[in-house]
């Protein structure tokens, strides 16, 4: 049976020698996460551009200007209307206020009074962050010129727990992306090369079970994947402060869950291919619409609803979920139970469709 | 008991029988040479040998032991090197041979004495995907005699090696005979099945055409002595009975080839001819006939073309 070890070892040493494959599985998926996780932890601190309309002739910051420039996450820019509307249009800013003149004296006297707030709804930070604030602005401007100080106030308690970053839903995805890629591409290609190049015929004409070198390939490959994993929980959490809040004994049964899915799928991939360069097309088929479709980058609720029996198939969607709920506690999509037994359907029908379909030459 | 007996195998792909009834015995200690052009059926019958294709009909037993129900007992006991070479190519070469080793259960070869045997001294540590194409070659040798085989089957181990690392591959193949192994190889060199084979199955189209030791082929088939007259234009093609002795000719190209079972009186004539400025005989070659010719004879083509 050493032959079993020795044949896990070759391969290894075969990996650790391959400088493209280490860098497509080890480095690339550390390269995502910083680059993702820098674009998407950028994007929080900017201040939103809001234009206040400025009436012809009137002089200096009315009452409306004045009490916006006292919020930080607004950026407050004065000019004509028509100016601000076509930097609207042009995307530079992202709301434009526009308040009667003699607002303050009439809202002081007890007359109402309408400002309007312009702005495109598409635009997360116009729609979830400077729209809500300019109303609470403008309420609490409401009551103070009236000289009526509002007797309800909020006070804001968060669990830090419970609210999560973009970076904490990133990190999973990428987890789950990696092993997905481990399994797509790492897999069929150097067993389609050594079809290729006949080894498998040279191995073939020695008493080496085939099951020896199948096994050894599944060992080498889950190595290669507890790697990815341990540099991935790592980076997300030196860099990027992403703790795992989960169980981690469940996070492990997963990861090597949603590689052997995978993996398994990578052997059909192989079973379906003649040449390294149908693996690539198949495996580059498969990869894209799992990338996006699985929710792993973006929110599953943004997707139209006549994808989503597409979303509901894939297995990375099941891995991005689970792993989400394990490292981060996301809230969950599908139980975790759901999640491993979709899992664990596709791995039983890429074994036995692989199985059914391979051809050793 | 011979180490290699096949009764009747064919197979065939598709509307192509690739091999159409051979029967074949090679016996122990021997170097059996299977010579053929591309093509003819030889890397088929081979792989049929080693168990690594079913054959549609027949039946082998390979040291005794029939294939059909014996293949894991005789895989242990049989060396095997395939046409391609490449190897792991991100793998050390004796890494390589190491790995190779593990796979057999008995007493295996050390790797450094296989090494040395096929001289890739230099080459140990170097991965195989560095490796010439004679280099890689005598690794695909080497990784054929790590279980010290009794059986070891060669396919075409000399092509694409130049000349010199022709012969030290003949020596090393003649070093494994005198190891007491029995030898299987495949080429479509006839100076090599010359050199190195015992006996010499000759196959065209699937079947074997000829079969024995080389001297006996040619002296079987041949009477005649071969004489070349590369200048000799239709002016002799009349010779059957134009030019005394000859029995035949062949013309091939340009060159034009006679047989001759009088060769005095055919060089005679064709000098007499010359004389007289009836044909030309510069680069006259008169030689032994050689296995080419025996091939030429049964099939009317050369074996390289």
């Amino acid at each position: 049976m050493s032959f079993v070890l020795h044949l896990y070892v070759a391969s290894q040493k075969s990996f650790m020698r391959d400088r493209m494959a280490m860098f497509w599985t080890l480095a690339f998926p550390v390269f995502f996460i910083l680059l993702f996780g820098v674009i998407f932890s950028g994007s929080r601190q900017e201040p939103v551009a809001v234009g206040v309309a400025q009436p012809a002739g009137a002089g200096g910051p009315d009452a409306v200007s004045a009490a916006l420039r006292g919020n930080a996450a607004l950026e407050i820019q004065a000019g004509a209307r028509a100016e601000l509307t076509d930097r609207l249009a042009a995307g530079d800013l992202r709301v434009v206020v526009d308040a009667p003149p003699g607002l303050a004296a009439d809202v002081a006297a007890g007359r109402p009074a309408e400002v309007e707030v312009i702005f495109d709804p598409t635009s997360a930070a116009a729609r979830d962050v400077a729209v809500p604030v300019i109303g609470a602005v403008l309420s609490d401007l409401d009551g103070a010129l009236r000289g009526a100080p509002p007797l309800i106030t909020i006070r804001f308690t968060t669990v830090t727990a419970d609210r999560l970053r973009s970076i904490d839903f990133l990190v999973p995805g990428i987890l789950a992306m990696a092993l997905m890629q481990l399994g797509l591409f790492g897999t069929a290609a150097p067993l389609v090369q050594l079809r290729e190049r006949k080894v498998l015929r040279r191995l073939g004409a020695t008493p080496l079970p085939r099951w020896a070198l199948l096994v050894s390939q599944v060992l080498h490959r889950l190595t290669i994947a507890l790697v990815q994993v341990v540099i991935i929980i790592a980076v997300g959490r030196l860099v990027f402060g992403v703790e795992i809040g989960g169980n981690v004994g469940l996070l492990a049964v997963f990861s090597a869950l949603g590689a052997l899915t995978f993996i398994s799928l990578g052997y059909l991939i192989a079973a379906l291919s003649r040449t390294e360069e149908s693996v690539f097309g198949i495996s580059s088929v498969l990869n894209f619409p799992m990338m996006f479709l699985s929710g792993i980058f973006f929110p599953l609720e943004t997707m139209p609803d006549w994808i989503r029996p597409v979303v509901q198939a894939i297995p990375l969607t099941y891995l991005g979920d689970a792993l989400r709920q394990l490292m981060v506690g996301a809230p969950p999509a599908h139980p975790l139970g759901l999640d491993a037994l979709v899992l664990g359907l596709w791995l039983a029908a890429a074994v036995t469709l692989s199985i059914r379909l391979f051809r050793w030459e | 008991m011979p180490a290699v007996r096949a009764v009747d195998l064919s197979k065939r792909y598709g509307d192509v029988a690739a091999v159409d009834g051979v029967s074949i015995e090679v016996e122990a200690g021997e170097i059996l040479g299977l010579l053929g052009p591309n093509g003819a059926g030889k890397t088929t019958t081979v792989e049929m040998l080693e168990g690594l294709r079913a054959p549609d009909t027949g039946a082998v037993h390979v040291l005794g032991r029939d294939l059909r129900t014996d293949l894991p007992a005789v895989r242990q006991r049989i060396g095997v090197q395939l046409q391609t070479t490449a190897l792991y190519p991100r793998l050390k070469v004796r890494e390589v041979l190491d790995l190779f080793r593990t796979f057999y259960a008995g007493d295996t070869v050390d790797t450094d004495e296989l090494i040395e045997l096929v001289d890739l001294q230099d080459k140990a540590g170097s991965l195989t995907r560095g490796l010439s194409g004679g280099q890689a070659q005598r690794l695909s040798v080497a990784l054929a005699l790590v279980n010290r085989p009794e059986m070891v089957f060669l396919d075409e181990p000399t092509t694409g090696l130049d000349p010199q690392a022709r012969r030290a591959l003949w020596d090393t193949i003649r070093d494994i005979r005198r190891r007491g192994a029995t030898v299987l190889l495949t080429t479509h060199y006839m100076e090599e099945a010359e050199a190195l084979c015992d006996r010499v199955a000759i196959m065209d189209g699937g079947r074997i055409i000829a079969e024995g030791p080389p001297a006996r082929l040619v002296d079987e088939h041949f009477d005649e002595t071969p004489i070349e007259v590369p200048a000799g234009g239709a002016e002799l093609d009349g010779a059957p009975g134009g030019v005394p002795g000859v029995e035949r000719l062949q013309r091939e190209g340009g060159a034009l080839t006679l047989y001759s079972s009088d060769t005095g009186a055919t060089l005679t004539a064709l000098t007499a001819m010359a004389t007289a400025g009836r044909t030309s005989i510069d680069g006259l070659h008169v030689r032994r006939p050689t296995l080419e010719d025996v091939f030429l004879r049964l099939t009317g083509r050369r074996i390289r073309d």
